[in-house]
């Protein structure tokens, strides 16, 4: 049986598209919660750069917390445990989905419920917020374009609250 | 809704990110079995409730994820600051 | 001039008549004209009944603040507005407005009697009457004063509307696009500040809508303004409360104006956070107070020329004018110029400048200085006034039809206040005007009181010859509060305006007091021969206008009122017939019923079918928690009351979480992957909770420990598979595990793939039987659950719902903690002394276990109950009493937890909480039920195979 007949998602494939913006599910990731005190100690086990600074993201890992990141990458590549070292790599690729917003409204989309001031939010920046009452984690991919990481379960109510506000 | 500077993140986010954690400062007793049953009581259940100037937790939880230490100025609900937890009192 | 519309004038367009509807009766007025404008012009003087005497009411102001003229909107089923002025609803083809308040009609109006017997209400007339007898409020009173009372009718249709809503971010927010708001705006365009410009009408322009001189400037600003890039214009949008570091409400109308319902939203939130705000929320003309201001034609001289200027239409064909400041002379003389037959100009001042008497004379109007009106007559329209000299009390009769007030100006501070800035008196304009502001904010034009209106004197009541005890002068046109009330108030001993405020209810109607508030302090003032900053101010407080439920729930309803979480395997449980439940935000299949079955039938059958066969579950909802690191074991052993470090990789156990209050908040079986790596199990409705409390005891209290916990609730759908024929069921499916008993005990996990796809294959059971949980990547949980689906045929494999596993648990006798257990209760009292760490020298909540109250005897135990007719299930939440004889009220010793009908055993089982209940085993309990008390004997909570011999097999 192929992989696309054996997953399930929880939204459609099929892109909504609104004057202005498109609302779409990425195409499956593998994810990855990065722990440790340091970026250092994750760069010593991974052997990438890990970004400093929270908010940042660098080759598909984001800084969310002091000591929190968020590895998303498409590749199945082999992930290292850290067993025994004090680092946590735990794999979270199915907790989420992404859903892409690209167009000219996309941060317009996105600010119907988010608080944040996303024109003072930068490309290549990421964070963890909140839509409405949905935990959210943003990542700007460019001018036009965002991904929305949310937990799958919350998913089938983001894409119904983000539809229902590009039709407006 | 209130704008609360996060020590963590170094920037003013929405209320709506964080969560009250209660009074701060109250440490848990590192030898909880030797402390006395008044001892005991005022750690698990006396709390100031100040007009004015209070110390409070809250945490980052929409966030970075973090707890960390504020002074909230109960009258006025004005932040006077925040800091990271483990630093001392402000 | 035809009718009350003016030859010339006004920003109406008279090439487009606009037909509507009011009280049933067609009218015809123009595009841009309001409901208000366009009735006046058709000589509609009569607009509604007052709230509490039903008195008959016109229009009073041209704009929000009118407290008179509330009116409903109908656009159809569900779409029914109460209360909105008809001062700010737009006319359009097809509106259907109605006055309200009054029955039968408006001008025979059965409540009409209240007025009738008004010496009858005086202030807290309804707190003082109708206190006794007691049992007389709830039958007799309350019924027939709500029949009577409030304003318009609730709609009672679900609203078909769309509302939409919005954050929004500005580096500079002005509110209110009058000249002033205008002039900041301008101001700072050619900045690159981020900029929006709020207005509550239609256009902007505020008051220079109603000065025809200003229009070519107002043109070339709103030009100017809508042709930059950084100005965001938004009308008919009212800013409708200021809250915390510049956040500000707004709601924009964008369809109410429109002919036809459209799919697009009716009406828009925006949530603002702005840099800093400009208000240039202008200022509210004052009434003045004397015997008869409310009737049909007396209204505010500014609103008049707001009529005339902006809507040609005129408010009367022969006006008079009362007034005490220079604006309503200014007013006058536009009106006169617009054509509007002036009468008489009665100023309660002695002496005015002599431009204003010049003027007057050149116009060939009356004056009569140092003159007050004492009496107006007309019911539905004034047909004549009484004035009087302030000196000698002289009268005189003048006949009009229209009275207009000038009482001076309110700046309006509502914004300002919201906003917890500070106000300061000013005496001369006799108002509050803002002073130190608590946010980045600051008041331009009327609303921080710089005008030039002119000046005038502040009067809380006019002269009257008059009993006062007899007349009715109202100060809050809205709630019918007079001038007498607010004395008699006083005279009772109220002595703060905020006791004044609340016994009188002035200034409390949804109009906010914009009309009412400083009359009403001044007649405080003058009542307790006090200044008025003596008596203070009461606070304004949101909505500045009344706005729609349907706006500030915005997207959030029916669907999208709030996140329902589905698992996985969810569609396929829809599609399946399953009936759903909700725990916590999570919809969960609560039975699978079929053709004919009700829930008990089902129920039944899914027990049965797990005890004989095998049962498959969605336990997907279970929280779990990934705890990772070198101190892992160390963290969970400081945590749970149970030891952690000697459990083995690929092992499970049970862990109790407890509060630091020694009570129960959590409990699950949680397996060890690697000595560094632990997978964690909650409750459903406590994953959440737990996560936090485990994070806020790391972050905060044990910082040097490394360890981390990353939630994997969603990361993994959960199926539980259970039963005798479980094992026979997984063997062909599962590859990298050996499922033999020897090889994989019960309570052990292990690794491997199912159907091909990577699993954690966890063997517990929560059910009693054989065992399986399956963990896999949650995309794949559907797929996984059909192949077992298929696959299970042979044992004609059973989908159970939360029901079958609340029955299966409570036969062996595990707990749900939240609904066994309510927060006060310890591992001790569950029963659970099994499954804390009697050697363990420390963990959250061992040192409370030694409470005083905790150790103290008589405590609430759980235990089982076995009613003597086995065929009576108890109600959950029945109360427990050990002696049916006392007398009532009888002394309720516990209550059942869980109760429910187990067709594996042939009889009903229940847990109860019981003060001492440990120590009744085989005693004899009473529960109290609707029609008969009910006998049980306390019993063990392990009503089945309690050796545990169907688990290890």
């Amino acid at each position: 049986m192929s992989d696309a007949l054996f997953r399930n998602e929880p939204v459609s494939s099929t892109p909504y598209v609104a004057d202005g913006v498109s609302i779409s599910l990425a195409a499956p990731l593998k994810r990855y919660s990065l722990r440790a005190r340091t970026a250092e100690a994750l760069e010593t086990v991974l052997n990438v750069k890990v970004p400093q600074k929270i908010g940042a993201t660098e080759g598909g890992i984001a800084c969310l917390g002091p000591d929190e990141w968020l590895l998303r990458t498409p590749a199945e590549a082999a992930m290292p445990t850290g067993a025994g070292l004090p680092v946590a790599i735990t794999d979270i690729s199915e907790r989420s989905i992404c859903l892409v917003l690209e167009g000219p409204r996309a941060a317009e989309l996105l600010m119907t419920g988010c608080p944040l001031d996303l024109d003072n939010f930068a490309v290549g920046r990421a964070t963890r917020t909140i839509y409405e009452t949905v935990e959210i984690i943003i990542i700007r991919e460019g001018a036009d374009r965002f991904h929305v990481e949310v937990w799958r379960s919350f998913a089938a109510w983001l894409w119904t609250a983000f539809t229902a506000a590009a039709s407006h | 809704m209130i704008l609360i500077h996060c020590p963590y993140c170094d920037e003013k986010r929405p209320e709506i990110e964080f969560a009250n954690a209660g009074q701060a400062h109250v440490a848990r007793p590192l030898d909880p079995s030797s402390q006395s049953d008044e001892e005991w009581e005022a750690y698990l259940f006396i709390r100031a409730n100040p007009r004015g100037r209070h110390h409070e937790r809250w945490r980052h939880v929409h966030g970075c994820g973090r707890f960390f230490n504020a002074v909230r100025d109960t009258v006025t609900d004005k932040f006077e600051t925040t800091y990271k937890a483990g630093e001392p009192r402000r | 001039m035809s009718g009350y519309r003016l030859e010339n004038g006004g920003r109406i367009d008279r090439n487009r008549p606009v037909e509507f509807r009011f009280d049933g009766h067609s009218y015809q007025g123009f595009a841009g004209d309001t409901l208000a404008s366009a009735l006046l012009a058709n000589g509609v003087s009569l607009f509604g009944r007052s709230f509490k005497y039903h008195r008959p009411r016109g229009i009073m102001a041209a704009g929000s603040e009118e407290p008179n003229a509330l009116i409903s909107v109908d656009r159809g089923a569900g779409r029914f507005t109460p209360n909105l002025r008809a001062t700010s609803v737009e006319i359009h083809a097809g509106l259907n407005a109605f006055s309200q308040n009054r029955w039968p009609s408006l001008k025979r109006d059965f409540g009409a009697i209240n007025d009738r017997l008004g010496m009858f209400f005086p202030a807290g007339f309804y707190n003082k009457t109708f206190m006794w007898p007691r049992s007389f409020w709830e039958k007799l009173y309350e019924p027939a004063i709500r029949k009577m009372a409030g304003l318009g009718d609730a709609p009672t249709q679900e609203d078909p509307d769309i509302y939409a809503s919005t954050y929004a971010h500005c580096d500079l927010l002005i509110v209110g696009a009058g000249p002033a708001g205008i002039d900041a705006a301008l101001e700072a365009m050619g900045s690159n500040k981020r900029i929006i410009l709020i207005d509550e009408q239609d256009e902007l322009g505020g008051g220079a809508l109603a000065d025809p001189a200003l229009w070519p400037w107002l043109e070339r600003s709103r030009k100017a303004l809508t042709d930059a890039s950084n100005v965001t214009i938004l009308t008919r949008t009212t800013a409708f409360g200021y809250y915390h570091d510049n956040f500000i409400g707004a709601v924009q109308r964008l369809t109410d104006h429109m002919p036809d319902n459209s799919d697009s939203p009716r009406e828009k939130l925006w949530r603002v956070r702005a840099g800093e705000v400009v208000l240039a929320q202008g200022a509210i003309e004052r009434p003045l107070v004397f015997d008869g201001n409310d009737t049909p034609g007396v209204m505010l001289s500014s609103a008049a020329k707001v009529f005339a200027n902006r809507y040609g239409a005129a408010v009367g064909k022969s006006v008079a004018l009362m007034t005490a400041h220079d604006s309503g002379w200014h007013d006058v003389f536009a009106l006169a110029k617009a054509g509007v037959g002036i009468k008489a100009i009665i100023d309660v001042r002695t002496e005015v400048s002599s431009a204003l008497l010049d003027e007057a004379n050149r116009l060939g109007i009356n004056v009569h200085l140092n003159h007050s009106v004492t009496g107006v007559n007309g019911r539905h329209r004034v047909t004549s006034i009484q004035i009087c000299n302030n000196d000698d009390y002289l009268g005189a009769r003048i006949d009009c039809d229209t009275l207009l007030m000038a009482g001076g100006w309110t700046p309006s501070v509502h914004l300002w206040s919201h906003s917890k800035g500070s106000l300061a008196w000013r005496d001369e304009i006799g108002a509050y005007v803002p002073d130190q502001p608590n946010e980045n904010v600051r008041c331009v034009g009327a609303c921080s009181g710089g005008w030039d209106f002119g000046s005038g004197v502040i009067v809380d009541m006019l002269p009257t010859p008059k009993d006062q005890s007899r007349i009715k002068a109202f100060v809050d046109f809205q709630n019918d509060v007079t001038a007498k009330d607010i004395k008699l108030a006083v005279r009772e001993g109220f002595r703060s305006i905020e006791h004044i405020k609340r016994y009188t209810t002035n200034g409390m109607a949804t109009d906010q007091g914009k009309t009412s508030n400083l009359n009403g302090l001044q007649i405080a003032s003058t009542a307790l021969a006090k200044p008025v900053t003596d008596i203070g101010l009461t606070s304004f407080r949101p909505p500045y206008t009344p706005q729609t439920f349907g706006a500030l729930a915005g997207h959030a309803k029916g669907a999208l009122f709030q996140p329902t979480r589905t698992t996985n395997i969810d569609g396929w449980a829809a599609e399946n017939g399953a009936v759903f439940e909700l725990v916590a935000q999570w919809r969960r299949a609560r039975y699978f019923p079929k053709m004919g079955e009700d829930m008990h039938a089902a129920v039944n059958r899914e027990c049965v079918a797990v005890r004989s066969s095998v049962g498959i579950f969605d336990a997907s909802t279970l929280g779990k928690i990934e705890v990772v690191g070198p101190d892992a074991a160390e963290f969970l052993n400081r945590m749970y009351t149970n030891p952690w470090k000697a459990l083995e990789p690929g092992r499970c156990r049970y862990g109790l979480l407890l509060k630091e209050d020694g009570f129960i908040t959590d409990d699950g079986v949680s397996a060890r992957l690697a000595p560094d790596r632990f997978h964690l199990t909650t409750t459903t409705g406590g994953a959440a909770r737990v996560l936090n409390m485990m994070e806020d005891y790391l972050q905060t209290e044990w910082p040097d420990l490394d360890v981390w916990l990353t939630s994997t609730t969603e990361q993994y759908a959960v199926i539980a598979l259970q039963g005798p024929n479980a094992r026979k069921l997984l063997e062909p499916l599962v590859e990298g595990i050996d499922l033999s008993a020897d090889a994989f005990p019960h309570m052990a996990i292990r690794e491997g793939t199912i159907c091909g796809i990577p699993t954690r294959l966890f063997r517990v059971s929560f059910t009693g039987e054989l065992g399986f949980e399956i963990n896999v990547p949650t995309a794949y949980g559907r797929a996984v659950w059909e192949q077992l689906m298929a696959e299970g045929a042979k044992f004609d494999i059973t989908p159970y719902g939360t029901e079958a596993m609340h029955v299966l648990r409570a036969e062996k006798g595990f707990i749900i903690v939240g609904q066994d257990t309510d927060g006060t209760i310890t591992p001790f009292d569950a029963g659970l002394d099994w499954a804390v760490g009697k050697k363990k020298p420390d963990f959250v909540g061992k040192r409370s276990m030694a409470r005083p109250d905790i150790v103290a005897p008589g405590r609430k135990q759980l235990v089982g109950l076995l009613t003597d007719d086995p065929n009576v299930v108890l109600e959950e939440g029945a109360q427990i009493v050990a002696d049916p004889r006392q007398p009532i009220p009888m002394t309720m010793i516990g209550h059942v937890t869980s109760s429910y009908w187990s067709e594996t055993l042939g009889r009903s089982i229940a847990f109860a909480l019981v003060a001492g209940g440990h120590e009744m085993m085989g005693g004899t309990l009473h529960i109290p039920m609707p029609g008969k008390t009910h006998e049980a004997k306390v019993s063990g909570m392990v009503f089945y195979d309690a050796e545990g011999a169907r688990l290890h097999v």
